[in-house]
């Protein structure tokens, strides 16, 4: 539990960090932020019920993209405003790192599982964004279409 | 039509330079173009190029081209010239108001040097104590942050050129980590390095890479691609040469 908090705390603190290096001001600010506690926060809840690391990667990337998108009709702006930064934390730089630090050390085993382990993480996160990038595509296609017929 | 053509190339330069999607960019330039009266228009972007054709009502054709060679993510900057593009095409604006609004648009505000040296450090120790690290390891993330920022700062004063600049700023972090190894601060080099390669790695490149694959630019998806890759080896290798050496002098 205390475990927890401390990483969804420190999440937050570090998308809020990588919001100010990429310039994010006002009202986009306050919901990019919004948006990586959340991720983590969730990725954490599906943790009790999803054992596995991919599959939680990829529902918490579809959600926080159709959040991103939801949110930049809102406000207005391109919605990469809250993708890439709400996702930081999701990003897996501590497999990176190991996967590195196997290689290094010459422990090729290791590093051929860790190396895999990173790639499933990216994919899974590639993965959710894609699938709700086209969800939402349909959406509006479907949206314009019901126009044009009334 | 020449000039008005200039400026929306301009606006579009802008965009991609401040990390926009390939297809937003190719969409605003045409919208525009169209608002200003143009009849049919052709743009092709990829990262580092643009080009774009009008066609007017009375037969004639203009086509400009332009060369991107930088691109720093700001996405203030984005949101100024995203909105600024939707005006010009809802209000027809004249071309000074354009050349006036696109400076300010260009000239937003942005966060003081030192806030942004404490997020990296914020960041950087963050992801440390994200990843498992204990608070000694902590208090030596948040100084490497700051280090790398400023180490950012030197390199793109000097030599320009992305690679490098976090190849050298992944190398210094790993120095710190192991010198604090060395002074007896540290029990372990791997949290300290994690929490800084996490401000290095270049997330925003890849998100933006896979929108532009996603939506049919399969070409700026590719460079984009590219581009991160070599920027995560560049980091690696930053972290390989200290650590080769780091591990004769431990």
């Amino acid at each position: 539990m205390k475990e927890a908090l401390i990483q969804i705390i420190s999440g937050f603190v570090g998308t809020v960090g990588f919001a100010i290096i990429v310039n994010i001001r006002g009202k986009r600010f306050l919901f990019t932020a919004l948006g990586g506690l959340g991720a983590w926060a969730l990725y954490l809840l599906l943790g009790l019920v999803l054992p596995g690391e991919p599959i939680r990667y990829f529902l918490v990337a579809l959600v926080i993209c159709i959040y991103s998108e939801i949110m930049a009709r809102v406000l207005k702006t391109p919605t990469s405003t809250f993708l890439t930064t709400a996702l930081i934390s999701l990003v897996p730089g501590g497999s990176l790192y190991y996967t590195m630090s196997h290689a290094l050390m010459g422990d090729y085993s290791s590093f051929f599982t860790r190396g895999i382990h990173t790639l499933k993480l990216a994919s899974a996160l590639a993965l959710g964004i894609i699938v709700a990038m086209s969800a939402v595509k349909l959406i509006r296609r479907i949206g314009a279409r019901r126009k044009e017929k009334q | 039509m020449e000039k008005l053509l200039a400026c929306a190339m301009d606006i579009g330069e802008q965009m991609v330079i401040s990390g926009a999607e390939i297809y937003r960019v190719e969409e605003s330039i045409s919208r525009m173009c169209t608002s200003f009266g143009a009849s049919r228009t052709d743009v092709f972007i990829i990262t580092s190029n643009m080009t774009a054709t009008v066609y007017t009502e009375d037969g004639r054709s203009f086509t400009q081209t332009r060369r991107i060679t930088s691109s720093s993510t700001d996405y203030e900057k984005l949101h100024n010239l995203n909105r600024l593009s939707r005006r010009i095409c809802a209000e027809k604006l004249t071309e000074e108001e354009i050349r006036k609004e696109l400076d300010e648009a260009i000239h937003c505000k942005t966060y003081p040097f030192w806030l942004e040296c404490l997020a990296y450090s914020a960041t950087a120790g963050a992801f440390t104590l994200f990843f498992g690290g204990n608070l000694k390891e902590l208090a030596v993330s948040l100084f490497a942050g700051l280090v790398v920022r400023l180490c950012l700062l030197l390199t793109e004063k000097t030599i320009s050129g992305r690679f490098f600049s976090k190849f050298f700023s992944a190398a210094i972090a790993t120095v710190i980590a192991y010198a604090c190894v060395k002074l007896g601060i540290l029990d372990d080099v791997d949290m300290v390095i994690i929490g800084n390669i996490m401000t290095l790695i270049p997330g925003v490149g890849l998100t933006n890479a896979l929108r532009d694959l996603l939506v049919g630019d399969s070409v700026s998806g590719l460079l984009r691609l590219i581009e991160a890759v070599l920027i995560a080896l560049a980091i690696a290798a930053g972290f390989f040469l200290v650590s080769v050496l780091g591990g004769f002098v431990l």
